[in-house]
């Protein structure tokens, strides 16, 4: 009895107190707010990309909407500065509660400066072979929204006009694109639109998926890992046909220099070009609206798979990769909201929307049957080229670190495929710097 | 006796009042607060932004970070640095910009101003015109010259190709036996404006009577640039030549927007080799980065005691 007087007591006594309180706060208030308003900020890339830049921007403005006690301060930053504040601004407690991030920035997790988010969002939205990508130590770190596989895209009628016809396998052998490429240089129109001049991978496409085809995806990880050289006779023998097609004139004589979105216009618009390897986020700067730079409405556009290698292991290989994703800073101070918006964007819904207006793989789960996109046709070729393929997970960036990382960008991307090294000089770079004694 | 004692203390305080005032009214006699006060915010902006991090990044090269740990690693930082490769690339390529790209800036500058002084027509204009790129920031000036190297439609290659010299065209970016002295030639033109105004105002204070004298002489313009105007701009051009060759040694905007240290570390400096230690190596470690800052500034220091006294201008030079 004693106990339960003590109780109802203390109970009248702090019920007292507690109104008082909320009187006060609420008198302190002016009656206006109910509660307060935390505002997150967040930094996505893809300012330049209207589709992926709309469904982020939707996706913030439904949790906004659902969610009153949480504002946010939404950025859209190109990704090479969002990386570079970001390693400046996780170190001063001063990132953003969510920053864009792909799963080639390892040094931000093992630094600690990413929140695991296992305990905010619903695994069971990711697709399943899209989690490794970020996680560690048995902990998902990441919301891969977007993923990618390595194409091979080509104008329909001007390799029709050189006189190449296709197989209905879609896919050349090495011969055949040998072949494609001469006469296309002969004919006088570039075989390859390809430039390195903003990005660090895009010279290395060709040279690497046909690495993995002739080397099947076990040696392949391990030529990726350091345990494999590039003095292997069959990665000689690769870089050797490479290096044939470079000296024929396969890339435009701007290689150095062009940048990303301007080897899309010279593959689509001008001067035009045979085929053009892309990983398939292609469609975020072709979809765009003509008149913005995207692809003419009526551009014959095709997709074949990369050229089958002479006694290649793996002829149905292809890369698959996660690539933009959100994290959560782990030394935010509003980690509940953070938590909330990346758990309403990490579902199959948001998939769905994701494949239906972007027209890119994504590694949230999806409903196929909902998927509605202006751009069926190209999503059913895409699908056809990615039936029955056996796919390996991540570029060679993903592997490549540092010194290894810094060569691959300068050899493999930039100078092997602009003919400015050979075969043993590139093989004996990439050793001296990835090869693990 | 207490009358005495209090008039001498009158008497010294009376002393120190008038002294307090000759101080006060006396600026060059300030006193150590009013020192204090006028020299604090100056001290404290200069300590804070300018020697804190230098004496920081000394400190940090002894060390490797980690996220947020610092293992303390003597001397180590400094022994892998020795055996870099790319780091040695990356001076050679410094110290071809520090020592070339000065003298054709000064150059450049100095006939600029030569040709004003000379009367050409539309001095005026061209005075304004030659001097414009020095106001143009890194960026513009970068992207201007791309286009103009630009393979396909720059500038440069469309000429080559209009007079019959197509064999030329070159990939100016993209070939590393050009790259450098590509991005070397758009450093000189950003900058012979501002030498050609230092020349400027240095030839029209030259003594006149000295000139004019000359001219008596019959002496021809070759002879009076040779024997007399160079001699006699000699400190103002060895001033810009060694502020010069500082502002190379520490070159990193325009590499780092038209080539990125590429191709094949043609164009990499010693600059952009830290940044790419400190942002674009896939880890936090900032002591490494910090061992480079380090050797660099000492090497910087050496390098202009050495300029000086080869030079043996020393009194006259001022930066």
């Amino acid at each position: 009895m004693t106990s339960i007087r003590g109780v109802g007591k203390a109970s009248g006594w702090g019920l007292g107190r507690g109104l008082c309180a909320a009187v006060a706060v609420a008198a302190a208030m002016g009656g206006g707010h109910a509660f307060a308003q935390t505002e997150i900020t967040m930094w996505s890339n893809w300012p330049d990309e209207p589709a992926k830049k709309e469904w982020v921007t939707a996706r913030v403005k439904d949790f906004e909407a659902a969610n009153k006690q949480c504002t946010v301060k939404l950025s859209f930053i190109p990704k090479a500065d969002i990386y570079t504040q970001a390693k400046s601004a996780v170190r001063t407690g001063q990132a953003p509660d969510i920053f864009y991030m792909e799963p080639d920035q390892p040094e931000f997790l093992a630094g600690g400066f990413l929140e695991p988010l296992d305990g905010y969002i619903d695994l069971n939205g990711l697709e399943d072979w899209a989690k490794p990508a970020w996680t560690s130590k048995g902990k998902v770190y990441g919301v891969p929204v977007e993923a990618y596989t390595v194409e091979l895209y080509y104008n329909k009628d001007l390799v029709k006009k050189v006189g190449v016809d296709v197989p209905a396998s879609f896919q050349l052998t090495q011969a055949q694109f040998t072949d494609l490429v001469k006469k296309g240089v002969a004919a006088g129109i570039t075989p390859v639109s390809q430039g390195v001049g903003d990005r660090p991978f895009p010279g290395g496409q060709l040279l690497f998926e046909s690495l993995l085809r002739k080397l099947g995806p076990d040696d392949y990880k391990k030529l990726l890992n350091g345990e494999l050289s590039f003095k292997d006779p069959r990665v000689q023998e690769v870089m050797t046909w490479v290096k044939e097609l470079v000296d024929a004139g396969a890339y435009p004589k701007s290689f150095s220099t062009l940048k990303l979105g301007e080897s899309h216009f010279y593959f689509y618009n001008s001067p035009g070009s045979l085929t053009f390897p892309d990983p398939s986020w292609f469609t975020g700067r072709a979809f765009a609206a003509p008149e913005k730079g995207g692809m003419p409405a009526n551009f014959p556009l095709g997709i074949m798979k990369f050229p089958a290698m002479d006694k290649g292991a793996c002829p149905n290989c292809k890369t698959l990769a996660v690539a933009g994703s959100f994290v959560m800073y782990s030394k935010g101070k509003n980690k509940d909201c953070a938590g909330a918006l990346l758990k309403s964007m990490a579902n199959a819904e948001n998939g769905t929307k994701w494949i239906s207006e972007v027209s890119l793989q994504s590694g949230l789960k999806s409903d196929p049957a909902k998927i509605v996109s202006p751009h069926k046709a190209y999503f059913d070729e895409l699908n056809a080229r990615n039936k029955d393929v056996t796919y390996f997970f991540g570029t060679p960036l993903l592997y490549y670190r540092a010194k290894c990382a810094e060569t691959y960008i300068q050899v493999m991307n930039n100078a092997f495929p602009a003919g400015l090294i050979s075969v043993a000089d590139a093989a004996e770079k990439m050793d001296a710097a990835c090869l693990k004694k | 006796m207490p009358d005495a004692i209090s008039l001498r203390t009158a008497a010294k305080s009376g002393e120190a009042k008038a002294s307090s005032r000759a101080t006060l009214a006396d600026p060059r006699r300030a006193t150590r607060l009013v020192l204090a006060i006028f020299l604090g915010p100056a001290l404290l902006v200069y300590c804070g932004l300018t020697a804190y991090p230098a004496f920081r990044t000394i400190f940090d090269s002894f060390f490797t970070i980690e996220g947020m740990d610092a293992t303390f690693v003597g001397l180590a930082n400094y022994r892998e640095l020795m055996g870099d490769e790319t780091f040695w690339v990356a001076v050679r390529n410094t110290f071809i910009w520090s020592f070339v790209a000065p003298v054709i800036d000064v150059a450049t500058g100095l006939l600029l101003a030569l040709a004003l002084y000379a009367g050409v027509p539309f001095a005026r204009f061209l005075r304004v015109a030659w001097f414009t790129p020095v106001l143009l920031s890194y960026v513009v000036v970068a992207i201007l010259w791309m286009w103009i190297y630009n393979y396909d439609w720059g500038v440069l290659n469309v000429m080559l190709r209009a007079v019959g010299l197509g064999d030329l065209a070159s990939s100016w970016l993209g070939d590393p036996n050009l790259a450098l002295a590509a991005v070397i030639v758009t450093h000189a033109w950003k900058w012979a404006g501002f030498n050609m105004v230092v020349c400027l105002a240095a030839i029209h204070s030259l003594p006149k009577e000295v000139l004019e004298a000359s001219d008596l002489d019959n002496c021809g313009w070759g002879a009076k640039l040779r024997y007399i105007i160079i001699p006699m701009l000699r400190p103002t051009l060895l001033s810009l030549y060694i502020l010069s060759f500082i502002g190379k040694m520490k070159v990193f905007d325009l590499v780092w927007i038209m080539t990125q240290g590429g191709p094949l570390w043609a164009t990499e400096t010693v600059s952009t080799y830290v940044y790419k230690r400190a942002f674009n190596w896939n880890t936090f470690d900032l002591g490494y980065p910090s061992t480079i800052a380090t050797v660099w500034f000492l090497v910087v220091c050496a390098a202009v005691i050495i300029l000086n006294r080869v030079l043996g201008s020393r009194e006259r030079l001022e930066y």
